[in-house]
């Protein structure tokens, strides 16, 4: 995904309805939004409700006018999402105000060749990193995220502290992201693994 | 929280991990959806994290490493080979070969030449029901589940995961995805398995990798009999 400034100029072309920003703007929060929500929700319907009503809300506001700092544009869809949040929780009606607005779905990105492709280079890259790895550091990996084991059990399993989960993290991460980088920047906006319809 | 701080305090690597306590969480939300730096680096280790979890599903063989055995000069006399140091494991190996070949083999040909019908257990991923459905097997004995996932946009392939009933991972299986398919036929082989509630969780997963759970974790009840 191709690095955009979030300024006067995007906030415009967002409420004129630009397509291309449009896609730009679902995608690149889609996926921010993706994360902060599974730590909460644990339905995946819950999840995609709320991202879509967040979105919805967002360009509402866009449309009346609300957003006044478009350098801010991130920290106010941060702070809809936590109100929608605080909404479901409560288990409350869902604001009505925007029944009136056509009802809009944010659907998941096109799938392209492009993205096939660089998601082999990515796993490619992924299986080099791990293959580089100790046989304990990579069965640590596989208990906390693939068998999403308790982090304390497996740190003293294994001998280690959680600062060395994090370190171990911190080095995959950083040999990973120079060709995660080249990959999403290549893509056109839009072409993004964004959550499902 | 600005940025330096979420560098230094290695923000990404502890929200992955979910160790931020909820009021930190939410400082470095604010931080992270602003500070596109960030943004990139939260997704690029929770890229690096679903692809990990797919390359270490797979079964690895460990190569053994054989030390090459050194020269000699001394010459090996063939009557070395009856020491019981040598003779003792070949014989041993060779007892069991003969085993395998003259009363195993045989017999499991015998039972694969022979048509049988698995028993079979049907879930829907799209239905979170009250009902467990059951499915009874013999000790030790394979089965099939039928697997309903309705047809989702936007995926390339799905992941399937089996829970046990001590909610520990067994296996994680990749389904490629067929176009106007909704059912897919799982086979859980054969294993000691206890009876107990099992879970079946179907991920889709992207074209660039990212998986999202589809549906709701499948739950069946398994019944061994001897």
């Amino acid at each position: 995904m191709q690095f955009q400034s979030f300024d006067e100029s995007y906030v415009e072309r967002l409420r004129a309805g630009d397509f291309r920003t449009q896609e730009h703007f679902v995608a690149y929060f889609s996926e921010l939004l993706q994360l902060k929500l599974r730590s909460r929700l644990h339905s995946p319907q819950a999840i995609e409700d709320v991202r879509q009503e967040t979105f919805a809300r967002v360009l509402a506001a866009l449309r009346g006018g609300k957003i006044r700092q478009p350098e801010r544009l991130g920290a106010y869809v941060n702070s809809m999402c936590n109100n929608v949040l605080l909404e479901h929780y409560r288990s409350s009606q869902r604001d009505s105000s925007i029944e009136d607005e056509e009802d809009q779905d944010f659907p998941a990105a096109t799938v392209d060749v492009i993205g096939a492709l660089a998601a082999k280079q990515m796993e490619g890259k992924v299986r080099e990193i791990l293959e580089e790895l100790s046989e304990r550091d990579r069965r640590v990996l596989r208990e906390v995220f693939l068998e999403e084991r308790d982090k304390d059990d497996v740190c003293r399993d294994f001998g280690v502290d959680r600062d060395y989960l994090r370190v171990l993290l911190h080095r995959a991460k950083q040999s990973f992201k120079a060709l995660y980088l080249k990959n999403m920047s290549a893509r056109p906006p839009g072409v993004v693994a964004a959550g499902r319809h | 929280m600005d940025h330096d701080q979420a560098v230094r305090q290695k923000a990404t690597e502890r929200y992955l991990l979910n160790e931020l306590d909820p009021g930190l969480r939410d400082e470095f939300e604010e931080h992270l959806f602003d500070c596109q730096d960030c943004a990139l680096d939260v997704r690029a280790a929770a890229m690096f994290v679903e692809q990990s979890k797919t390359v270490l599903a797979e079964p690895s063989v460990t190569p053994v490493r054989v030390p090459f055995p050194a020269k000699t000069t001394a010459k090996v006399r063939w009557m070395g080979w009856l020491r019981p140091v040598f003779a003792v494991p070949v014989l041993a190996l060779l007892t069991i070969v003969g085993y395998q070949n003259l009363i195993t083999l045989p017999r499991m040909t015998q039972a694969m030449g022979k048509p049988q019908l698995l028993p079979s257990v049907m879930v829907n991923v799209s239905t979170r029901g009250t009902e467990v459905p059951e499915v009874t097997a013999r000790k030790g004995g394979a089965f099939v589940v039928y697997v309903r996932i309705p047809p989702q946009a936007g995926y390339s392939q799905y992941t399937a995961a089996l829970y046990n009933p001590e909610n520990k991972l067994e296996w994680s299986l990749p389904i490629p995805m067929n176009a106007g398919q909704d059912t897919y036929l799982v086979e859980v082989p054969a294993a000691n398995r206890q009876s107990g509630k099992y879970t079946l969780n179907i991920q889709g997963v992207t074209a660039t990798g990212q998986s999202t759970p589809v549906g709701f974790p499948a739950a069946f009840e398994v019944k061994m009999e001897n």
